[in-house]
């Protein structure tokens, strides 16, 4: 018997269907609807009666708030329709229900199927129903529901008891073969393919389905960086300037005495290696297995001097985001989680840093085949602050960028810290007789294909057909995995530790060992009806492969109970190099670790980048209102919006809150929190910073990525932070290469300008993360590379960048610029050192790096912290100086009047901006920049009060 | 002996009155204990545990992390009972804040609403409070568990009806977090020892679902009654709206409620993210002392 309910909220508390309808009147434009409600329904199975009549007014509704019927009240609709999930995605509301009334019942988990059922009122054509239901339902991840009573919630699979055999593979012609790719939509190209032929034909057999989707998913870009270990055959340059960093890093490599195949890969880690060599990284810890960026720091644990690892990484979901922006910017966050996790540290803090194309533009201007990007915007803000709010870190710095370009494809980046005590982690070489546990979340056919399709061409078609691929994140059970790892007595057992990213089992667990024997049968599924390649490369979020010795076994799934976790041994490590994979009794996949490891066939091209371009800024010829375009530019206007629906202060170590100052306006230019000691205390802190502009990047790569990695560290020390011990990790996001030698040029030229900030400055990328996939039709992304730079440091160092006091002289400190238009190093590294000392001498109430909109958002960030205003020096304060970029260089506020620098003006009692004469409020400049994206993120909503009648 | 005091005078015409109320006759614990038992429950989904047990370690009190396992049946049994034991040899029970069951079904705490009706841990409850003059307080999603419960204000575990209090969703549709400014109203609590009436006090916020609404009537008992906690104000001192001060637009801008004795606190400001060097870009004072205040009341 199905029980159902529908629940709906009072009118006074209905803000989901006030904002719909707003949406869809504003939005939409449809006019004609004059009214929405929604209502939740419940269908219930496997539970009696009395208990579920119970849990209407616990469970499924709160009698202060809600409304409950048996039947649907459709009143006098003049239209009604149903949405669900589509099967298979995760509902964390049915699922919370579900557990709720089993905690009730202390019973079995009923079944629970949830609906979202909308009314329209008004005269509604069918066109503009439609358009509304386009509107509300991503058919990736949902679709209409019938609003008629089921008679059971029970899903009869099938159950498949063999894989394929590919019979007659071995035999393929060339032609056979290519046309075998397309057919089952692989993601190789044709190289691979005949390399996998040859592979069987020496083996002797013909593969499985299984074997050929679980390679397909090996050699993907998404898990393999295919595009980075393309061997680079030639390289022709138009610029003396890249020729130049060129013969720099063929240079460094003859010093290293490197004799690889020279790829971006290369470019893009050599800088590392060769500091290393040279004893600049002596702090780095290095190990076989591979988490996340992992340095050794001392942490000052109530006085004692402790050994502690740092562990860093950024991680992009652009595509999964772009389609499905809530589960796939959800998964962004909860994936990049697991790598410094399965690491063993705790991940207390992050970042996030988005691009996207204008989202104020009308739904029409909305491509085919795209969702409107407002849309996307605020569904993957809602996704990522969803997963990283319930999980319980701060994120402290969020971002976004607006560049045309991100039309093409969304960017989502989530990076995050984390540390961990030296002495809970133990790094052992898996033996044979070892055993294999999973733990948290189960198999489904959601997660198959992630990999591979994020490396596929994006088309027209995506939307339609790449519903099985996207997922949904269940923060409470990644919880549950930081909690267990946490616990230093489970951390100990653990030898190695891989977390499922794309690729599910095979590549997951296929990673951990070279020999390894894996029972599919015992993978826990989410429902019945899995195959055996369905169980094989499903990837999974919340969900852990752990090698202990066999003697830890039972005691290490112990531990994951009491941390309500679900621990199942799948594996054995064997000495034999091969990854067997057993599923009914079979061997459904048995290859060589040699054959796997050679990640397909070798890939050639030649480069030739463009021709570097002038980036220079338009300076406008007014200062009034330069200063109004300003504010009203989407890259300098607020975020606060957006940033304030993260929770910035859980683990009690945020130092700085995201907006500063009495009014809490001034943006922080770098993330700073205590490092999440679990039970002392401690004054150590974790500084990390970002830097980018997809301005300068469009136009010379190269200048792109150098400024990025300059921009990352001047925040850093802007924010107190020392120039020593700075360490990078890089996100590249590039459009499609192809096979175009001008195409391939532009990440090429990117990685050079990043090689060289990274040996001027003796900084190392220690980690990085490539998208090569920001295309869609004609369009393509600007070429990316964003910079995470990241230090540690003391509270009591702590610079705030908000203006403290009218009254104070505020001075420029700038490098010397060299003919390219970038810093001089020598005087770029001097003024680290001198901005350092007068903050460590007490001397600086205030600072703040010139970014995007140069000294003139600097001084108004600055300003609307405390509400302080701001007099320009008229004598060299041109607009020129005041608009212009100023890369490199330092405001500062000055708690006293010295000679240092260049002197820009000085704080004033008075709330404006004014140089000579010209003046402008900062309550006007506020307004604009506030408002600029209030349709889009809200923050200055007006709420009346109405309830003072009875006191 | 106790006074109530009401601000009428700035209660103009579109103003929030400011609540006062200040007793010297707060409740106070028959049985002394130096370090007096915090037990801390984490359903799947809590986040605040590590947070809120080193707040009361730091108080002088003895917390205890208790993991609440639901994969099966039986592992719920074993949890009921274990936590009624536990609960049985505690002083305070303390709700942390966070996600329980992701904010799902449509609307916070109910998955600890459901563990709390359990009869065995809504008697253990009962009987730490009504018999045994114990202490009980929820943060964040525990102040939502506690009000959907009737903890706050009525001192029980009750079916609550249309006419209770509770905590819905944020007016601006979102999560939100940040500093706010709260104003104490009431002295009448074992929580608030360590600060006086009128102090204003920063806390960080972070809730979707923070917005108090509770009838007109019950408020004005409540405010009586000195069981209105804390107010948010603006940066005159003053009671608002403002959704920069009142950041979900509560009811008389109300943040935390405690039970008629003040035995049980509600509030959603995240009392316990404190420590040296925090929030060092937002002035002001951080320091509620409600855990020492807490250990203070069985330290007789």
């Amino acid at each position: 018997m199905v029980y159902r309910v529908y629940v709906e909220k009072k009118n006074e508390f209905a803000h989901e269907a006030g904002s719909l309808l707003s949406d869809i009147k504003n939005f939409l434009g449809i006019k004609s609807v004059e009214k929405v409600r929604l209502i939740n329904r419940y269908d219930v199975e496997n539970i009696e009666q009395a208990l579920f009549e119970k849990c209407i007014n616990t469970v499924f509704s709160e009698p202060q708030l809600d409304n409950t019927s048996k039947t649907l009240d459709k009143d006098a609709a003049n239209a009604v329709f149903a949405v669900e999930f589509l099967p298979g995605q995760f509902d964390q509301r049915a699922d919370s229900a579900s557990q709720c009334i089993q905690i009730i019942s202390q019973g079995d988990r009923p079944l629970v199927r949830t609906a979202k059922v909308y009314l329209v009122y008004g005269n509604v054509s069918d066109e503009e129903l439609a358009q509304i239901k386009k509107y509300v339902i991503n058919p990736v991840e949902s679709r209409e529901a019938s609003l008629d009573e089921v008679k059971t919630l029970v899903t009869e699979y099938d159950v498949p008891t063999t894989v394929e055999t590919l019979d007659g593979f071995t035999k393929l012609s060339e032609k056979e073969l290519s046309d075998f790719v397309s057919s089952y939509g692989l993601a190789m190209d044709l190289d691979d393919i005949k390399f996998c032929q040859s592979y069987f034909i020496k083996e002797q057999r013909d593969p499985t389905i299984t074997e050929i989707r679980m390679i397909d998913t090996y050699w993907s870009d998404h898990c393999r960086h295919t595009t980075f270990l393309t061997t680079i055959d030639s390289v022709k340059f138009e610029d003396e300037i890249l020729q130049k960093a060129y013969d720099r890093y063929i240079d460094t490599r003859k010093e290293l005495g490197r004799t690889k195949p020279q790829n971006l890969m290369d470019i893009g880690t050599i800088a590392a290696k060769y500091l290393k060599a040279t004893g600049k990284l002596s702090k780095l810890d290095e190990s076989e297995e591979i988490n996340a960026c992992t340095v050794k720091i001392k942490v000052d644990v109530e006085g004692e001097q402790q050994d502690w690892l740092l562990l860093f990484k950024n991680e992009t979901h652009n595509h999964p985001t772009e389609i499905e922006p809530f589960g796939g910017a959800a998964t962004c966050i909860g994936g990049a989680i697991r790598d410094p996790l399965s690491g063993r540290s705790y991940v207390y803090a992050a970042m996030r840093v988005t691009g996207a194309a204008d989202p104020t533009k009308p739904i029409e201007e909305t491509m085919e085949g795209k969702l409107p990007q407002k849309k996307i915007v605020t569904t993957a803000a809602a996704g990522y602050s969803s997963y990283g709010n319930q999980i319980g870190l701060a994120t402290g710095m969020v971002d976004e960028l607006y560049h045309d370009g991100y039309a093409a494809k969304r960017m989502e980046i989530g990076a995050v810290i984390a540390a961990a005590p030296a002495e809970n982690v133990r790094r052992e070489v898996p033996e044979d007789g070892d055993i294999v546990i999973l733990l948290g979340g189960r198999t489904g056919r959601d997660g198959c294909g992630g990999a591979t399709g994020s490396s596929k061409s994006h088309t027209l078609e995506s939307l339609e057909k790449s519903g099985a691929e996207v997922q949904k994140g269940n923060a409470p059970e990644e919880r549950k995995l930081q909690r267990l790892f946490r616990n230093k007595e489970a951390s100990l057992l653990i030898k190695r530790c891989n977390d499922f990213g794309a690729g599910g089992v095979s590549v997951a667990i296929g990673e951990l060992a070279d020999g390894l024997e894996i029972n599919l049968n015992a993978v826990p599924k989410k429902y019945d009806g899995l195959d055996g390649t369905e169980l094989a490369i499903s990837e999974s979020q919340e969900r852990m492969a752990v090698v202990v010795q066999a003697k830890d076994a039972e005691k290490f799934m112990q531990l994951a109970a009491s941390e309500n976790l679900e621990a199942t041994i799948v594996a054995t490590v064997k000495a034999e190099p091969r990854l067997v994979m057993k599923w009914n009794g079979k061997n459904i996949c048995d290859i060589s670790r040699e054959f796997l490891n050679s990640n397909g066939a070798e890939k050639h091209i030649d480069i030739a980048p463009a021709k570097v371009e002038e980036f220079a800024k338009c300076i406008p010829d007014d200062f009034v209102s330069g200063y109004k375009a300003l504010v009203s530019d989407l890259n300098v206007c607020s975020k606060q919006g957006l940033s304030e629906r993260f929770d910035s202060t859980i683990g009690a170590g945020t130092v700085v809150m995201p907006f500063g100052g009495k009014n809490q306006k001034t943006p922080i230019q770098a993330m700073i929190n205590k490092v999440s000691v679990e039970k002392q205390h401690t004054d150590t802190v974790s500084y990390m910073a970002w830097g980018y502009n997809p301005y300068i990047s469009e136009k010379s790569p190269y200048h792109g990525a150098y400024l990025a990695v300059l921009e990352s560290v001047c925040k850093l020390v802007a924010s107190g932070a020392c120039f020593e011990d700075v360490y990078l990790t890089f996100q590249e996001y590039f459009e499609k290469p192809k096979k175009d030698a001008a195409r391939w040029g532009k990440p090429m030229a990117a990685l050079l300008g990043a090689l060289e900030a990274q040996l001027d400055y003796e900084v190392a990328a220690i980690g990085g993360k490539d998208s090569m996939s920001g295309s869609f039709e004609n369009i393509d992304v600007p070429p990316t590379l964003v910079s995470f730079a990241v230090t540690t440091g003391k509270t009591s160092d702590v610079v705030t960048p908000e203006f403290k006091k009218a009254g104070h002289k505020v001075v420029l400190v700038c490098p010397q610029y060299n003919e390219n238009g970038l810093p001089v190093k020598e005087s770029q590294t001097k003024i680290f050192d001198d901005v350092t000392t007068l903050m460590r001498n007490g001397k600086v109430a205030a600072a703040y790096t010139p970014t995007y909109g140069g000294i003139a958002e600097a001084v108004l960030k600055m300003a609307l912290g405390n509400g302080i205003g701001f007099e320009y020096n008229a004598d060299n304060m041109c607009n020129k100086a005041i608009f212009d970029y100023c890369y490199g260089a330092f405001v500062l506020e000055l708690t006293e009047d010295m000679d240092v620098g260049i002197t820009i003006g000085y704080t004033t009692e008075e709330k404006c901006i004014v140089r000579a004469g010209e003046k402008i409020s900062l309550d006007e400049l506020l307004g604009v920049y506030e408002d600029k994206l209030e349709k889009v993120y809200p923050y200055n909503i007006k709420c009346e009060e109405k309830r003072n009648s009875c006191i | 002996m106790k006074k109530f005091i009401l601000i009428i005078s700035s209660a103009k015409k579109k103003e929030i009155p400011a609540f006062e109320y200040k007793t010297d006759k707060v409740a106070s614990a028959k049985i002394g204990i130096a370090k007096p038992k915090v037990l801390i429950p984490v359903f799947p989904g809590t986040n605040c545990e590590f947070d809120t047990a080193k707040a009361f370690a730091d108080g002088g009190a003895e917390p205890e992390i208790f993991v609440i396992r639901n994969l099966t049946a039986s592992a719920i049994q074993e949890s009921v009972s274990e936590f009624a034991s536990k609960l049985a040899k505690s002083q305070i029970v303390f709700i942390p804040g966070g996600f329980s069951g992701g904010d799902e079904p449509e609307g916070s705490a109910k998955f600890i609403t459901a563990f709390f009706r359990n009869a065995a841990i809504k008697d253990a409850t009962h009987e730490l409070l009504k018999n045994r003059d114990g202490l009980m307080g929820g943060i964040c999603n525990g102040f939502q568990a506690l009000i959907k419960l009737g903890l706050v204000p009525y001192g029980e575990i009750i079916d609550t009806d249309e006419n209770c209090p509770t905590l819905t969703f944020n007016t601006i549709g979102r999560h939100q977090s940040m500093i706010v400014r709260t104003r104490i109203c009431s002295n009448n609590s074992p929580w608030l020892q360590n600060v006086n009436v009128g102090d204003i006090i920063n806390v960080p916020i972070s809730h979707g679902e923070g917005r108090f609404v509770a009838p007109d009537a019950l408020i004005k008992k409540l405010a009586e009654n000195g069981q209105i906690a804390t107010q948010y104000v603006d940066l005159a001192g003053k009671p608002t709206a403002n959704v920069h001060f009142n950041p979900n637009d509560s009811y008389y801008a109300i943040e935390g409620i405690t039970s008629p004795d003040g035995r049980v606190l509600g509030k959603m400001g995240h009392s316990e993210r404190i420590g040296n060097g925090l929030y060092q870009n937002v002035p002001g004072n951080y320091t509620i002392g409600m855990f020492s205040s807490a250990v203070k009341y069985f330290n007789i």
